[in-house]
C-alpha cells in the first residue's frame, strides 16, 4: 500500500510540477493566435523531455555525476565555460520569468500592485530553500500545482466545437495573418517551453540529492513515462481554452489576467481562486526549482559543494550564488520589465541553449566508464539522435526567426 | 613543468617539420609508490594534425554509439597518433621536440576493465 | 589511423590527462567536493623541474585555483594563483579523484571557508540541518 501511495504521488507531483510560467503563457499566447495548430510541437516537447530527463536521470543514479560535472569533465574548462556562461544567463532569465508569474498570480488574488509582491515572493523562495527539505518541497509544490487541472475542466465547461478543435489539431494550417515565420518562431518557442534546460539541471541534481540508485530507475521512468504526458495534456488544455475564447475574437493573450479569463468564464469566481492557487504553485515550484538549478550549476562547474542535503554551512558558495541569483531577479522586476515578455524570451533562449546540455548527456549515457552495464540501448539512441538533430535545428533557427518575427509581434 | 606547457604546443621533428599539437598527454599509474596509488609515470604524447581540443575523446575510448557521433569525432581527430616520452628530445616554452627518429603508435586506449563511478 | 603499431601495454591503469584527470571532481574522504582539477605539476624522477624524455617524468600534485581565466582565454597564470594537492593525498582515480585527507585540511577550500564563516553562518539556521 505504501509503495502505491509513493508511486501515485511520484506521478502527481510530476504532473504538477510540469507546468511553469513558460508553459502557461507560451501555450496561451499560442492557442489564442494559432488555436491548437501547434499542438503537435507539445507533443514532440514532451516525448523530447520524457527521453532526455529520462537519460540525465539513470546517468545520475548510475553514476552519482550530475549534468554540469559531466559537462565539464567531456568538453573541458573553455567549451563548458561558455556553456555555463549561456545556461546560467538563461536559468537567471527564467528564474526572473517565475518569480513574477507569482507576483502576477498575487496580484490577481489581491489587486495589490505586482512590485510589492516581487520582494516577498523572491524572500519566500529563498526561505524554503533554506530551511526546508527537498522532498517535502518537491511533493507539495507539485501536488498544489495539479489543481491546475482546472483549465481542463474549463475547457469542457466552455462547451468547445470539438471538430474545430481537432481539425486545427490534426491538420494544421496557418492563418494569412499570421505569416509562416510567426507559425515557426512559435513552435521553438513552444518546444523550448516544454524542454527547458533547468528542468534538466534540476532533474539529475535531484536524483544525486535524493541519492538515486539503480533501483530507484524504475519509479524515476514511471514518474516521467506518466507525470510529463498528462503535464503535456494540460498545456494542450490551456492552448484549447485560449483558442476557444480569445482565438474567434482576434485577441492576443498578453497579460496573465487574459490567460486566466476562459476559466472564470467556465467556472466562475470558485475556478478563478482554483486557478490562482495553482499558477502560484506552479511558479513558485519553477521559481525553487531555477534558484536551485543556478546553484547546481555553478557549483558543479566550480567544483564546489552543493546540496540541499548538506546544511547551508556546508555549502556556503552554493547557497551564496542561490542568493545573489534571487536578489538579481528581484531587482530585474523591479525596474517594473513585464514578467510576461521575460517569460517569452526565456522559452526561446532556453531552445537555443539546449544542444549545449544535451549533446554532452547524451555522450555519457553511452560511456561505459560511467555508465557501466547501464548504456543506451539501440532504441533509445534511435530516438536520441532524432532529438539531437530536432534540438540542433530549432537551436540554430531560433535566433534568426527572432530577428525576422521581430520577436513573433 | 605543469601540464599547460604540454597540452596544445605544437610539436616538431628532429629537423623542426611541424608534426601537429600536443592534444592529451597519457600516463599509465606505475610510477613509484606515491602514498595509496603509484605516481602517474608521464607514458607519451598524443599528437593531433589539427588544433583544438579532442572533443569528448571519442578517437581513442572505443565507444561506438550512438554510432553517428562516433564516427564523425573518430573523422575529426584522424591522423592522431602516440609517441612514447622517450622520443621528446626538449620541451622548449612554445614547442616540443621529437628525436631523430621517433615512432608513432595507435592513439586507442586499450580497452581497460574501467567500471562506472561510486 | 588503423596502419599504426598498438602500443604494447602497460600493468598500470592508464590514464590520459585530459580525459581521465583534467576538469574532473575531487572529492575528500567523506565524499565532500573540494575542487576540479585546473593543471597538474609534473617532475622528472630526479627532481627536475623541466624533465625530457631522457629521464621518467611523474606527477606530482594537482594543482587547483583561481585560474578559470587563464584556462578559458589561454596563458600561463603566476605561480601564486596554484594550490597544490600532492599525489600522495589521491586514494582512488575512477569518474571522480577521491582523497584521503578532509577537504578543510586543504589550502583550496580557504573562499569556500571564508564565505562560510562571514555570511552564512551569520544568517539564521544557517548551521543547521534543513528541517
Amino acid at each position: 500500500m505504501k509503495k502505491i501511495l509513493g508511486v501515485a504521488l511520484g506521478i502527481l507531483t510530476a504532473i504538477g510540477g510540469f507546468l511553469d510560467i513558460g508553459d502557461l503563457v507560451t501555450n496561451a499566447v499560442v492557442g489564442s493566435r494559432f488555436g491548437l495548430s501547434l499542438a503537435w510541437v507539445v507533443v514532440v516537447g514532451v516525448v523530447g523531455i520524457c527521453l532526455f530527463a529520462q537519460m540525465s536521470g539513470k546517468v545520475a543514479a548510475v553514476s552519482g555525476r550530475a549534468t554540469f560535472e559531466i559537462i565539464r569533465e567531456r568538453l573541458g574548462a573553455r567549451a563548458a565555460g561558455a556553456n555555463l556562461g549561456a545556461s546560467f544567463l538563461i536559468n537567471l532569465l527564467t528564474l526572473t520569468a517565475e518569480v513574477g508569474g507569482i507576483a502576477l498570480a498575487l496580484q490577481l488574488a489581491s489587486s495589490v500592485e505586482p512590485r510589492l509582491w516581487i520582494p516577498v515572493a523572491g524572500l519566500a523562495v529563498w526561505l524554503v530553500i533554506w530551511r526546508t527539505r527537498f522532498s517535502i518541497m518537491e511533493n507539495v509544490t507539485g501536488l498544489v500545482g495539479l489543481t491546475l487541472i482546472v483549465f481542463a475542466v474549463a475547457l469542457f465547461l466552455l462547451g468547445p466545437d470539438w471538430s474545430t478543435l481537432a481539425d486545427q489539431a490534426l491538420h494544421p494550417r496557418v492563418s494569412a495573418q499570421e505569416g509562416l515565420a510567426s507559425y515557426w518562431y512559435y513552435a521553438i518557442a513552444l518546444f523550448g517551453a516544454a524542454m527547458t534546460p533547468y528542468e534538466v539541471f534540476f532533474f539529475s541534481s535531484g536524483a544525486v540529492e535524493e541519492r538515486w540508485t539503480i533501483k530507484d530507475l524504475s519509479q524515476s521512468r514511471l514518474n516521467v513515462l506518466v507525470g510529463f504526458p498528462f503535464g503535456g495534456v494540460l498545456s494542450v488544455a490551456i492552448a484549447a481554452c485560449a483558442a476557444v475564447v480569445f482565438l474567434p475574437k482576434g485577441v492576443e493573450v498578453s497579460s496573465l489576467s487574459q490567460i486566466v479569463l476562459p476559466v472564470a468564464l467556465a467556472g466562475g469566481k470558485l475556478a478563478l481562486a482554483v486557478v490562482i492557487v495553482g499558477i502560484v504553485a506552479a511558479t513558485f515550484g519553477a521559481a525553487l526549482e531555477t534558484s536551485l538549478s543556478s546553484g547546481y550549476t555553478l557549483a558543479q562547474f566550480m567544483g564546489w559543494s552543493w546540496g540541499k542535503f548538506r546544511r547551508p554551512a556546508r555549502a556556503a558558495r552554493f547557497h551564496l550564488t542561490m542568493i545573489i541569483c534571487l536578489v538579481v531577479a528581484v531587482g530585474v522586476l523591479m525596474t517594473s520589465v513585464n514578467p510576461i515578455a521575460v517569460t517569452e524570451y526565456s522559452v526561446v533562449f532556453s531552445a537555443v541553449a539546449l544542444p549545449l546540455t544535451y549533446l554532452p548527456i547524451l555522450v555519457v549515457a553511452n560511456d561505459p566508464e560511467y555508465m557501466g552495464e547501464h548504456v543506451n540501448g539501440r532504441l533509445t539512441n534511435a530516438f536520441a539522435l532524432v532529438y539531437l538533430v530536432i534540438i540542433v535545428v530549432a537551436s540554430v533557427a531560433a535566433i534568426p526567426l527572432m530577428i525576422v518575427t521581430g520577436a513573433g509581434s | 613543468m605543469i601540464l599547460g606547457d604540454l597540452l596544445d604546443a605544437p610539436v616538431n621533428d628532429a629537423s623542426g617539420n611541424r608534426l601537429g599539437y600536443v592534444v592529451d598527454v597519457r600516463l599509465v599509474l606505475d610510477g613509484p609508490l606515491d602514498g595509496l596509488l603509484a605516481a602517474p609515470r608521464l607514458h607519451g604524447l598524443l599528437v593531433s594534425p589539427r588544433t583544438g581540443t579532442s572533443f569528448l575523446g571519442y578517437e581513442r575510448s572505443g565507444v561506438e554509439a550512438p554510432a553517428l557521433l562516433a564516427r564523425y569525432f573518430a573523422w575529426r581527430h584522424r591522423g592522431t597518433f602516440l609517441v612514447h616520452w622517450q622520443d621528446v628530445a626538449e620541451v622548449a616554452p612554445g614547442a616540443v621536440r621529437l628525436v631523430d627518429q621517433f615512432r608513432r603508435f595507435s592513439p586507442a586506449l586499450p580497452a581497460t576493465g574501467r567500471q562506472a563511478g561510486r | 589511423m588503423s596502419d599504426l603499431p598498438q602500443d604494447r601495454r602497460p600493468p598500470g591503469l592508464m590514464l590520459d590527462a585530459r580525459l581521465h584527470l583534467l576538469d574532473r571532481q575531487i572529492l575528500d574522504v567523506d565524499g565532500t567536493p573540494v575542487c576540479t582539477v585546473d593543471d597538474l605539476e609534473l617532475h622528472g624522477l630526479d627532481g627536475s623541474d623541466r624533465p625530457d624524455g631522457t629521464q621518467p617524468t611523474v606527477v606530482t600534485s594537482l594543482l587547483s585555483g583561481a585560474v578559470l581565466t587563464t584556462r578559458i582565454f589561454g596563458g600561463r597564470p603566476p605561480p601564486s594563483r596554484w594550490h597544490r594537492i600532492r599525489w600522495t593525498h589521491v586514494s582512488d582515480v575512477g569518474t571522480t579523484l577521491r582523497l584521503g585527507v578532509r577537504s578543510a585540511e586543504l589550502d583550496v577550500t580557504w573562499p569556500e571557508r571564508w564565505i562560510r564563516d562571514q555570511i552564512i553562518r551569520r544568517i539564521p539556521g544557517g548551521s543547521h540541518d534543513p528541517g
